[in-house]
């Protein structure tokens, strides 16, 4: 009988109670995507190249469970509080029928527990759907042809997913039946009583608005401008700042609701002052869930933005300018490009040279560009540009590229070589690419008339301008060598000024005599050995044929030239490193950020809802007395949907607000959007981002507006208590 | 004295419930109420009395007979009409109060006006009076929260009054009451109705109460069981009252039945 009483409360519950099961849905879901992402199949090809990196991020991913845990409890909690609460009455009856308290209790807790088996035994289907469909996009989306889908179903996941969900089930349910079973029968049977409205006391409600916007503003202020130096004070200050602010903001809005409706109510009729009041109500019975639920959106948007920033930052830095930089002998490197079989793949091959003044006797000067810079506004970047510059100029150390290579590789990657007319030169720094800001700078300083003045050997001085942009592109296939301030130059200066610049590999073939002697017999002309190098490529890029890889997929045709690479004598550096590692970072970066954003999002709006359908349930009484004073139910609609939709807006408008500094301060200081990205994409992508944001708060509204509704229609002015 | 007759109750029956699980509330009772009267309803627990003010209420349907008010049938009302007859043609005072808790003493009461499209400021001048009458000037602008019992229902009654309705429909309104504020509340409805010629209907199984008004019925079983008038105008209370007590005594053979 006892068992039967149970699943029948279970079936009716389920039915009554649509929003309850998604959100315990939403639980299992969340729990198990996090856990399975080790079986994903990007994380799988990652652990192939990148597999310390992997390591430490999987010992990330249990601190993230715990914290997910936590809310995820919060999220269940507030489930079952409304669930109890549409209850209450029945247990009321059940105690008056002589239940006992523990058995009450006990009927609970199993209630739960069978609960939970249902709900994993939905859920875990629905999360192994989703995680395969995000492992089959992303592995599609990166081109991981070459290693499969392969359908994970991980056995440790599912095990922490349901230990984790019955933890928090059990912990929410515990403290709450306990609260009810305490309850008296009598306190059970009668609708709960309302909390005594206190108005909101005037000046003190005021103040704290006006308080608290001025502490949002200070944080704003201080996030914008302070957080570049990224200091703990700061950024300590600004958090304390933003949350207290938003606090106080929402313990004084009802007052100024109150203001607000005073004002202008007397030319009001119908349903106004109620609705203003209800919401009044709202804020000032509620304000600690608004301020937490708004911080929570905030904590979302913030999480989502930096992912996105982070993924979409990755991608568009490392470009791929070539496919191989092989390292070796020019004998060695000839023989393997002229291979038949290599050479049906290959599409370009061309060296790459680098050179430094540091080795030779010729010398430089920057001050041209010191003085460009000095022309610019006072900055900190600014000072560590001029600083580094000096630096160089000190120690005679200045790396060089000749045109010809960097043509090479323009012309390689499809684009158009550069021209020098007269005494030209062009800046490159590789750093650029992770920053905006210093692409910019630079350009500016180019702008403002920079130039550097060379002394050739034969003694004599020359002036150089710069081309009017800058270049950032990477030179090698990954990450052989990531040069700073260097200058693109035309190959005649380079031949004069530039020395050899080698890797660990190239330096031992010149040891094992392979470059030099070859170099030293073509070059007799000078005196210095060192000098005879510069005719050796640091590296010499190859690119892979358009058509090969069109047909194979881009990571198939690389993977099949590195297998060749690997049985020939020759080291090189592959753009596979840059795409596990792109990965990587898309992946923990991004991956992981999204994933707790679109949790926050999750529970502050199922937080949200849920403690205004508790509220409303609350409301029914003044319902029924506006019906019988004469107001329509469409009225009452209408006056519940601007009720539905002025409570959202309060916590949204203040999360958006809040999250538009928190994201200015994010990208202007710790998290950098490369270098030639653009603002049209950035744009977009914010656009596209704040879309799917309003989509989600739209559904969460109808949501709450449908069941609103609902229950006002199945109101009736019979049902008054008497 | 007025005999325009404001409402017309004509062999209304009420029953609960379909087949043997039936149960009878009211079987056919009619009576007349006039412009001006103040009808007291008594009767026993279960006697069918707050049934009936329910369905002259439109918050029950009755399962035969016809209620008239101003000579229409109330039955045939529905969406706006019956808004209408429940904001303009009837008040109605319950023993909860039922005052909106989150609305001061001034916006409860101005709101069958406001629900009615008057604008607040226009509602105010109708309020002023009728605050003044019933003693709660000072409590306008506060919230039920703040108030006494005794304010919360001469609050509510001032929010029945507040639309000058045909007849205000009043269930137990003493009941929440102590016998001070009850007497205030029934002094203050009397006067109303003697200065204004408020018509008013109310419920009661306080025989104190029932002595105020003009004239009371007693209902047994769903039916009418007697029917009582103050001799002259001018009878006092405590006369009606030990007439009131006396048909009590009568009925179903003692006061057990009736409390």
């Amino acid at each position: 009988m006892f068992f039967k009483q149970i699943l029948s409360n279970i079936k009716k519950n389920r039915k009554n109670n649509g929003l309850f099961f998604a959100t315990l849905l939403i639980a299992i879901v969340a729990f198990y995507t996090l856990l399975s992402l080790e079986s994903q199949d990007v994380m799988r090809f990652l652990k192939t190249l990148e597999g310390d990196a992997i390591q430490k991020l999987m010992l990330l991913v249990p601190m993230i469970y715990v914290v997910s845990l936590f809310f995820v409890f919060f999220l269940v909690y507030f489930a079952y509080a409304y669930q109890m609460e549409n209850r209450r009455r029945e247990f009321g009856l059940y105690l008056m029928c002589g239940m006992k308290r523990g058995r009450l209790f006990l009927m609970l807790m199993c209630e739960t527990i069978l609960n939970s088996t249902l709900s994993v035994f939905a859920g875990i289907p629905l999360a192994l759907l989703l995680t395969e469909s995000i492992s089959l996009t992303t592995a599609r989306l990166v081109g991981l042809g070459i290693i499969g889908h392969q359908f994970s179903l991980s056995s440790t996941a599912i095990l922490g997913t349901v230990a984790g969900f019955f933890l928090v089930q059990l912990a929410a349910m515990l403290i709450l039946s306990v609260r009810f079973c305490r309850m008296d029968p009598a306190d059970l049977l009668k609708p709960e009583t309302k909390a005594v409205v206190k108005p909101a006391s005037g000046k003190q409600g005021m103040f704290s608005f006006v308080f608290g916007i001025v502490l949002l503003a200070v944080a704003y202020a201080m996030g914008v401008t302070l957080l570049n130096a990224f200091g703990i004070l700061p950024t300590l200050l600004i958090l304390i700042f933003g949350s207290l602010g938003t606090f106080l903001l929402y313990r004084g809005l009802g007052s100024f609701i109150e203001h607000a409706l005073l004002a202008r109510k007397s030319q009001k009729n119908g349903l106004y002052t109620f609705t203003g009041r209800q919401i009044q109500e709202s804020v000032v019975h509620q304000h600690s869930s608004l301020a937490v639920s708004s911080l929570l959106l905030l904590m979302a948007l913030a999480c989502i933005s930096f992912g996105i920033g982070m993924g979409f930052g990755r991608t568009g830095a490392d470009m791929r300018v070539c496919d191989f930089s092989l390292m070796g002998s020019d004998e060695d490197v000839t023989a393997f490009v002229q291979d038949k079989e290599n050479q049906s793949m290959i599409g370009d091959c061309y060296p790459m040279f680098i050179g430094n003044t540091y080795y030779g006797d010729s010398t430089f000067s920057l001050k041209g560009i010191v003085n460009a810079f000095e022309t610019l506004p006072e900055d900190n970047l600014r000072d560590n540009i001029v600083e580094n510059l000096l630096q160089n100029e000190e120690y005679n150390d200045l790396y060089l590229i000749p045109l010809k290579s960097f043509n090479a590789l323009l012309v390689s990657m499809g684009e158009e070589e550069l021209r020098f007319d007269g005494n030209q030169v062009a800046f490159y720094n590789r750093m650029a690419a992770d920053s905006f800001n210093y692409k910019e700078l630079w350009e500016k300083a180019i702008n403002a008339g920079a130039y550097v003045e060379f002394t050739l050997p034969d003694g004599s001085i020359e002036k150089f301008e710069f081309l009017p942009n800058m270049y950032y592109n990477n030179i090698v296939a990954d990450r052989a060598i990531t040069l700073s301030t260097t200058l693109i130059v035309p190959d005649d200066l380079y031949e004069a000024c530039a020395r050899h610049v080698t890797t660990d590999a190239g330096e031992a073939a010149k040891m094992s005599g392979g470059i030099s002697n070859s170099a030293q017999d073509s070059d007799s002309s000078t005196d210095y050995d060192s000098i005879d190098n510069v005719k050796n490529p640091f590296a010499w890029n190859i690119r892979i044929r358009e058509d090969i890889i069109q047909n194979q997929g881009l990571l198939p045709a690389i993977m099949e030239m590195q297998t060749r690479l690997d049985r020939s004598n020759l080291s090189y550096d592959s753009y596979l490193g840059g795409i596990g590692r792109n990965l990587f970072y898309t992946v923990a970066a991004s991956y992981l950020s999204i994933y707790l954003g679109v949790l926050f999002l999750l529970i502050a709006n199922t937080v949200l809802v849920l403690k205004y359908l508790i509220w409303q349930k609350k409301n029914h009484g003044r319902y029924l007395t506006l019906m019988m004073l004469g107001a329509k139910k469409k009225d009452i609609s209408i006056s519940m949907g601007k009720q539905i939709r002025l409570y959202f807006l309060l916590v949204l408008g203040v999360a958006v607000l809040n999250s538009v500094f928190a994201i200015w301060s994010m990208f202007t200081s710790f998290v950098k959007l490369p270098a030639g990205t653009s603002m049209q994409t950035v744009v977009i992508l914010a656009c596209v981002t704040l879309v799917c944001f309003v989509l989600v708060e739209v559904l969460y509204i109808c949501i709450v507006q449908h069941k609103s509704r609902k229950e006002i229609l199945a109101l009736h002015v019979s049902e008054r208590p008497e | 004295m007025n005999t325009k007759r404001i409402l017309q109750v004509q062999n209304i029956s009420k029953t609960y419930g379909k087949g043997s699980s039936s149960t009878t509330a009211l079987s056919g009772i009619s009576f007349d109420v006039l412009e001006g009267e103040f009808l007291g309803i008594m009767g026993a627990s279960g006697s069918g009395k707050t049934t009936l003010l329910n369905c002259i209420a439109t918050m029950l349907k009755p399962t035969s007979g016809k209620i008239l008010l101003d000579g229409e049938d109330i039955s045939a009302f529905k969406g706006k009409a019956l808004a209408n007859y429940r904001g303009n043609k009837i008040g109605y005072l319950y023993q909860s109060f039922e005052l909106l808790d989150n609305l001061t003493a001034r916006e409860n009461i101005i709101l069958p006006l406001s629900l009615h499209g008057v604008k607040n400021a226009d509602a105010e001048q109708a309020l002023l009076p009728l605050a003044g009458h019933l003693d709660i000037t000072e409590v306008l602008d506060k919230f039920p929260g703040q108030m006494s019992g005794g304010q919360k229902q001469r609050v509510a009654a001032a929010r029945a009054f507040i639309s000058a309705p045909s007849i205000v429909l009043a269930d137990e309104p003493t009941g929440a009451l102590d016998s001070k504020n009850a007497k205030t509340l029934l002094d203050k409805l009397s006067s109303l109705n003697r200065q204004e010629q408020k018509t008013i209907v109310m419920v009661t199984h306080d025989a104190n109460a029932a002595s105020f008004c003009s004239r009371v019925l007693f209902i047994q079983d769903g039916t009418i069981f007697h029917e009582l008038r103050k001799s002259t105008k001018n009878e006092p209370p405590t006369m009606f009252y030990e007439r009131i007590m006396a048909v009590i005594a009568q009925l179903g053979g003692g006061s057990a039945n009736v409390l």
